[in-house]
């Protein structure tokens, strides 16, 4: 393993950390992480990977499951947020938590006892002069940009004097020269022998700023490097990784007639900005159109839009031959579109519904679930799809009426997508579609979205695991900053590439 | 499964997740009132009346005479109505605290009637009625309606809207009552409903009137309506999961404006129902004293009920119990009528018992079940 600084002792370490979230989410399986004084340690990894998990486990928002910390070689056991900060571990969210109405000054010394705060203004305005992190001390905290609003946290935990400074994805919503200055000052803190944490997905940043890269992946850390050993090749490959899971057998495609055509779509964000900016493609019946990338890149945008839950700004949707753009969920469902939901928690299933109920949600006004033009639900019908469904797909529930929350994942996962098999679709979109679950419910899933494929279904896979995209594809897009960068088939690329298409290093 | 199978009661009981969730409920709803009732009894023993006089008292005259009973199911009503206005709402994800002006609304329209009665003689009969209590439910619902508009349109939240629109309610029909549709005979109250336009008594010479099978009514559709009908599944999706409901076609705001004017209906029609259905006033009194925090009582029976229209009438029934008895309680044995306020308190605190005492095992069972994977998986990684 690469040891950096040879002789020095680590700040802080962590042993053996699991983290299991009370849904059952297996976050972290085993991790152990050292960091050492003065250096900026860079934690890659893609989304979902672990890193915010663990960063706020050493910062002591969470818990561990199991595992511990040592803090200069003594185990320490945080009983909250505020205690690791008197210990010298702050963490800046990638979610900032300033009060909005106070002003940066007030932001900076909430929370401190009045003894401490002799000539704080001069000591801050000395930290903001050191550091280049310049601050309107007297400004409403939500008058000021992101970028400020960042820097006043950031302030805020220097003035705290913390010696391990965790930063979240800290310029995902940075202009470049607000990046610059961020990287300036993190060159100066650690000239002061602090210890930075820098968490990203963008292989360019962690090469530009680091010392020291470790990469996660599902949880566990699957390599560390000194930076200088390190180029994007490497990375990328750490960061998408092979997985143990048996390959799904799948015989060659035949792909029929256009099911899905989408001609330059573009789509906001919901705060606004272009999410989509400017997206083509064809799916053809009896085929995967696989679509990869890192997460925020636009899929979700892209995925909302065809599915009629998000507005179409421009550009058009022709589903089996007529034209969709903007055509709401209950219509699309109608013509044979099902949709299996990026988060099958919040969106795709009600959690505090029984199976029965959830059985049809979506399909609760089709004819067969009705009694009669009125309206009256034919709950004898929905109990009989929903035998069915438990049958077919092997679902394992306490029982037909007990709510959804106590299925496993891979059970909620089972239902969901019998649901949507059931309506007999002629286009399955499936948003990550594996994401937390286990192998053996990964496998399920995976060998039904192909066996789908070969009956002739077309399905659009949206997915950030590359892996799954390069084993379950027939043609595969990579979705970079709103728009495809490239659109090929799995036997013409290497995962390898896909990684740098992915971050963005290179394009097509 | 054959389809005889399943119809016995118990078969039913057994296998249908409304009747099981209901029967739970009812039971946490009775350990609570069993909870309540004895802290009560130790704070009246401490306080230094005889709890067994006092409860007696209370329950005799309120559930084991005639006029007792009649008396607790009149009082019952109202707050059935507007339990199910909070209910509704509840089941729709809304904080719907509107009912209490919703009820004036409703005996305004109710005394509307009355003023067009005395220039429309044809009104002094059912004809009346009917129009009275279309009248009350119209306003109700209509009230409801801002409420309604100005969440789904503006955001603004329900609770503020509702406090507002409830004061709002409270003096048009204060003013109203007290400067135009006053009673020249008796300013104090407001102009009379006349004899052939009243809901008729179910039992002549009680408080009892028709009102009551209305309310009966109003909640027996109201679970239809929730759990058998497309609408309130709709409703119940949208309330419990808005992000849920848009992806499977639904739109939230439209359970909302449901949720709302549907609680309006049965607010107005509590409202009227007091007016046109309630001796001796038939008639809104000075202040709205005969109709003050009816709505508020109605969040009380629904709390007691689980927000379930089918457990709300038991509960509807002992919380008119208490009112009805309490006088007799005053009276007989001296404990003064705050007391019954004492008692609703602490059960509705105590309503939350069994809720807590669930999610307390539920917790530790979740906490063991996690510390067991997480051995399993620091195992896997030392291994790996
Ligand atoms: N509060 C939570 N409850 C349940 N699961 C969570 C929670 N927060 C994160 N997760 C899950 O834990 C895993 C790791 O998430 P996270 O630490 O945020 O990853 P990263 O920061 O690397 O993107 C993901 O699968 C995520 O869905
Ligand atoms: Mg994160």
């Amino acid at each position: 393993m690469a040891a950096p600084e040879t002789g020095r002792e680590p700040v802080v370490s962590m042993r053996d950390i699991v983290k299991i979230y009370p849904d059952g989410t297996v976050a972290l399986r085993g991790v152990n992480l050292d960091i050492y004084p003065g250096e900026v340690l860079g934690l890659l990894g893609e989304n979902g990977a672990g890193k915010t998990t663990l960063m706020k486990i050493l910062a002591g928002f969470l818990k561990p499951t199991s595992g511990y910390i040592l803090l200069r070689g003594r185990r320490v056991v945080w009983h909250s947020a505020a205690e690791a900060l008197r210990h010298g571990i702050g963490m800046v969210h990638q979610h900032l938590s300033l009060v909005p109405v106070f002003t940066a000054y007030e932001n900076i010394i909430l929370g401190l006892p009045s003894r401490m705060l002799a000539g704080a203004r001069q000591r801050i305005e000395k930290l903001m002069e050191e550091t280049g992190l310049e601050v309107p001390l007297d400004e409403v905290v939500e008058l000021l940009s992101f970028g400020e609003q960042q820097r006043v946290e950031i302030l805020r935990m220097l003035f705290r004097n913390v010696d391990v400074l965790i930063l979240d994805e800290p310029t995902t919503n940075l202009t470049p020269n607000e990046t610059e200055t961020l990287f300036n000052a993190i060159r100066k803190l650690k000239q002061q022998g602090k210890s930075i944490v820098f968490i990203t997905h963008k292989l360019r940043e962690v090469l530009e700023i680091t010392d020291r890269i470790v990469v996660m992946r599902r949880g566990r850390v699957v390599g560390e490097l000194p930076r200088a050993m390190a180029d994007p090749r490497l990375l990328a490959r750490m960061m998408v990784g092979r997985e143990v899971l048996m390959r799904v057998e799948k015989p060659p495609a035949k792909p029929g007639e256009v099911v899905l055509r989408v001609e330059n779509l573009w789509v906001k964000r919901d705060i606004g900005t272009w999410g989509v900016r400017g997206v083509s493609f064809e799916i053809r019946a009896g085929e995967i159109f696989g679509i990869a990338g890192v997460e925020g890149n636009g899929q979700a945008e892209l995925v909302e839009a065809i599915t009629g839950l998000r507005r179409v700004e421009r550009g058009k949707i022709y589903f089996l031959g007529r034209d969709v753009t903007n055509l709401g969920p209950a219509e699309l469902y109608r013509m044979g579109m099902a949709h299996v939901p990026e988060d099958r928690r919040s969106t795709g299933l009600i959690m505090d519904m029984n199976v029965v109920e959830n059985s049809i949600l979506g399909l609760h006004r089709w004819e067969r679930f009705l009694r009669n033009k009125w309206g009256m639900l034919n709950w004898a019908a929905a109990e009989e799809h929903a035998k069915e469904l438990v049958k077919k797909y092997e679902i394992a529930a306490p029982g037909l009426y007990s709510p959804v929350k106590y299925l496993s994942g891979g059970n909620q996962q089972k239902l969901l997508l019998g649901r949507e098999i059931s309506k007999n679709p002629k286009l399955i979109v499936a948003a990550q579609p594996t994401r937390g679950l286990d192998v053996a419910a990964t496998e399920y899933v995976r060998r039904m979205l192909v066996a789908l494929r070969n009956q002739g279904h077309a399905v659009l896979l949206v997915s950030s695991d590359t892996d799954e995209v390069m084993q379950l594809s027939d043609r595969i897009a990579v979705m970079y900053r709103g728009r495809f960068v490239v659109v090929t088939r799995p036997e013409e690329v290497t995962e390898e590439k896909l990684g740098l298409y992915m971050g963005g290093i290179e394009q097509a | 499964m054959t389809v005889t199978a399943g119809n016995s009661l118990l078969e039913r009981l057994r296998r249908d997740p409304r009747m099981h969730e209901a029967v739970l409920r009812f039971g946490e709803s009775i350990i609570a009132l069993v909870i309540g009732l004895t802290i009560g009894a130790v704070i009246l023993w401490v306080s230094g009346y005889s709890p067994g006089e006092a409860y007696y008292y209370l329950f005799q005259s309120s559930l084991l005479d005639t006029y007792g009973l009649t008396s607790t199911l009149s009082f019952a009503t109202p707050v059935l109505l507007t339990g199910l206005t909070f209910a509704i709402g509840a089941r729709a994800g809304l904080f719907n605290i509107g009912a209490e002006g919703q009820l004036y609304m409703g005996a305004l329209g109710a005394t509307l009637l009355a003023w067009l009665a005395m220039h429309v003689p044809l009104l002094d009969s059912p004809l009346g009625t009917l129009v009275g209590l279309l009248l009350g439910a119209a306003l109700g619902a209509g009230l409801a309606l801002i409420a309604a508009m100005l969440r789904v349109y503006r955001g603004v939240h329900e609770v503020v809207s509702t406090i507002m629109l409830n004061w709002i309610a409270y003096w048009l029909v204060y003013y109203l009552q007290s400067q135009k549709l006053y009673w020249p005979k008796d300013p104090t109250k407001s102009i009379p409903v006349p004899p052939g336009a009243r809901l008729p008594l179910l039992l002549p010479g009680t408080e009892l009137s028709a009102s009551f099978l209305i309310a009966i009514g109003f909640t027996v559709f109201t679970y239809y309506l929730l759990w058998h009908m497309v609408h309130g599944y709709e409703l119940r999706a949208s309330g419990l999961s808005p992000r849920a409901a848009r992806y499977a076609g639904i739109d939230p705001n439209r359970s909302i404006m449901l949720a709302f004017v549907l609680g309006g209906v049965a607010a107005g029609l509590a409202g009227a129902g007091e007016v046109m259905g309630r001796p001796p006033h038939y008639a809104i009194t000075s202040g709205l004293s005969n109709l003050v925090n009816m709505g508020f009582d109605g969040i009380t029976v629904a709390l007691i009920g689980a927000n379930h229209p089918l457990g709300m009438i038991p509960a509807a029934i002992f919380i008119g119990a208490l009112n009805a008895g309490s006088r007799a309680m005053q009276a007989f044995a001296g404990v003064p009528l705050e007391m019954v306020r004492i008692v609703e308190g602490v059960i509705i605190i105590a309503l939350a018992v069994p809720g807590i005492l669930h999610m307390i095992e539920e917790y530790l069972r979740r906490k063991r079940e996690l510390r067991e994977i997480a051995a399993k998986e620091a195992e896997a990684s030392q291994a790996g």
